[in-house]
């Protein structure tokens, strides 16, 4: 399976969007951010499936809620910044 | 026991405040510190706490609302942020030591008083126009004085404060729960509050609804941006180091659920009538002097008694099962400005849990009181 982590800049922040995607319809699960990818330490993402990107982006634009960062987790468990 | 005091702690709960306390003790672990179940449902926990102030006091998102330890820290917490070294602050006559002695601990910090008499809205917001000069730099004001339950026009000092370009703080000890608190519409820098009194939490709880630039006080482990040595520059964690009162929050959470499906109006309603017929009750007892307000007194109030003590008024009804709060009640400067700093007074105060026939019972224990006193 390939998703996409929504890294977050704190755990709040990161319960607010998962909120707002769920209300969105778009199911987010809250996760301890990947040490490989995390680079100011410890940090919390929210994770989607790889066909709600879009929708979750343009959600949470209009919410204001600008992500730090997106990364790509493919079927490998490998990660790659994904440009938004 | 008659518990007439709940402006100190509301001590009677709702039975979900004790059972989600106890459960979050053996259910709950760290939140923010971890990934495992144990953690992340504390997070959840402490995200609902968030959220239900943030709807309950109007505050755009739960990151502004931080946990604290009760009002007093919430209010330091503000103060830190806002108060310099020569800064010029305007607090009201009826501050609470939580507001003066942090501003007291600092001697090059300089402090009016707008100094209203007591149950006059009109005349406090009067002595706020005429004192909030251009050298102000910040104004701190309670909504209701823990003394005398006087509802101080803070709808009003807020305007004049955003008018003037002023940042408010606002110490709702005394009014969340029990009174319509609103952040945003009040366009005021902090609003502090107890998670104890009216919104039936724990003790060791509170809240700092925050709108403006903070400060840490505090400084430690947040579970964010681990390998920076500063503080998170972003709310709850820039203020909350260490690991948070979970099961505090827990309870809070409980409270604030029962508060909100009571309704904060009804909750009034109950409280300043149960607080009026205790005054009927006793005003007419020979020497008793009660500081009575119309159209602006919240759930509580206190008297005094010609040639009496107030502590051995508090004693007397101790003895009786009658639990009131006598002295200066950590607010001197409320005494100062109503009159009462050499006799103190004795407070009494009500929940949304107490009755009528506890109004009865607590008014012949007082009447029995002064007479044994008069003899």
């Amino acid at each position: 399976m390939i998703y996409y982590l929504i890294i977050c800049r704190s755990l709040t922040y990161a319960q607010r969007m998962a909120r707002i995607l769920e209300r969105a319809g778009i199911s987010g699960h809250i996760m301890r951010s990947p040490k490989l990818i995390s680079k100011e330490g410890c940090g919390y993402c929210v994770k989607i499936s790889e066909r709600r990107l879009t929708d979750a982006l343009r959600v949470l634009q209009r919410e204001g809620m600008a992500p730090k960062q997106v990364f790509l987790q493919d079927a490998d468990g490998m990660y790659s910044e994904v440009q938004t | 026991m008659i518990y007439l005091d709940s402006a100190a702690t509301s001590l009677e709960k709702p039975a979900s405040v004790a059972s989600s306390t106890a459960w979050a003790i053996s259910h709950l672990a760290s939140p923010g510190r971890g990934g495992h179940r144990a953690s992340m449902r504390a997070a959840e926990i402490m995200y609902r706490c968030r959220e239900a102030a943030a709807q309950m006091f109007h505050v755009e998102q739960p990151e502004q609302v931080v946990l604290t330890c009760n009002a007093t820290h919430a209010l330091n917490l503000a103060i830190h942020a806002l108060v310099r070294p020569g800064s010029v602050v305007l607090i009201s006559g009826y501050e609470h030591n939580a507001v003066t002695r942090p501003l007291c601990s600092d001697q090059r910090v300089r402090v009016k008083v707008a100094a209203g008499p007591l149950f006059d809205p009109d005349g406090v917001y009067e002595a706020f126009e005429r004192e909030l000069t251009e050298e102000v730099d910040v104004v701190i004001c309670n909504h209701v004085s823990n003394v005398f339950g006087f509802i101080q026009p803070v709808e009003r000092i807020a305007a004049l404060c955003r008018r003037r370009g002023k940042p408010l703080i606002v110490d709702a000890s005394q009014s969340a729960g029990a009174l319509p608190v609103d952040l945003t519409g009040w366009g005021a820098a902090f609003v502090a509050m107890p998670g104890h009194k009216g919104l039936y939490g724990p003790q060791g709880t509170g809240l700092l609804l925050c709108n403006t630039q903070t400060q840490p006080l505090l400084y430690g482990g947040t579970g964010s941006v681990s390998n920076s040595q500063q503080m998170p520059d972003f709310l709850p964690d820039r203020l909350e180091a260490g690991t948070q009162n979970v099961c505090g929050a827990a309870g809070l959470l409980a409270g604030m659920r029962f508060v909100r499906s009571r309704g904060i109006e009804r909750i009034q309603r109950q409280e300043q009538a149960l607080c009026r017929r205790m005054m009927d009750m006793l005003e007419r007892i020979p020497g008793m002097r009660i500081y009575r307000g119309h159209g602006c007194q919240s759930g509580l109030f206190s008297f005094t008694v010609d040639g009496m003590d107030c502590e051995a008024i508090g004693a007397g009804l101790s003895r009786r099962g009658i639990a009131v709060r006598a002295g200066l009640h950590c607010a001197p400067i409320a005494h100062r400005t109503a009159g009462t700093l050499e006799s103190g007074t004795i407070r009494v105060s009500f929940s949304a849990f107490n009755q009528i026939r506890q109004v009865e019972c607590a008014a012949a224990a007082i009447r029995a009181v002064i007479r044994e006193g008069a003899r």
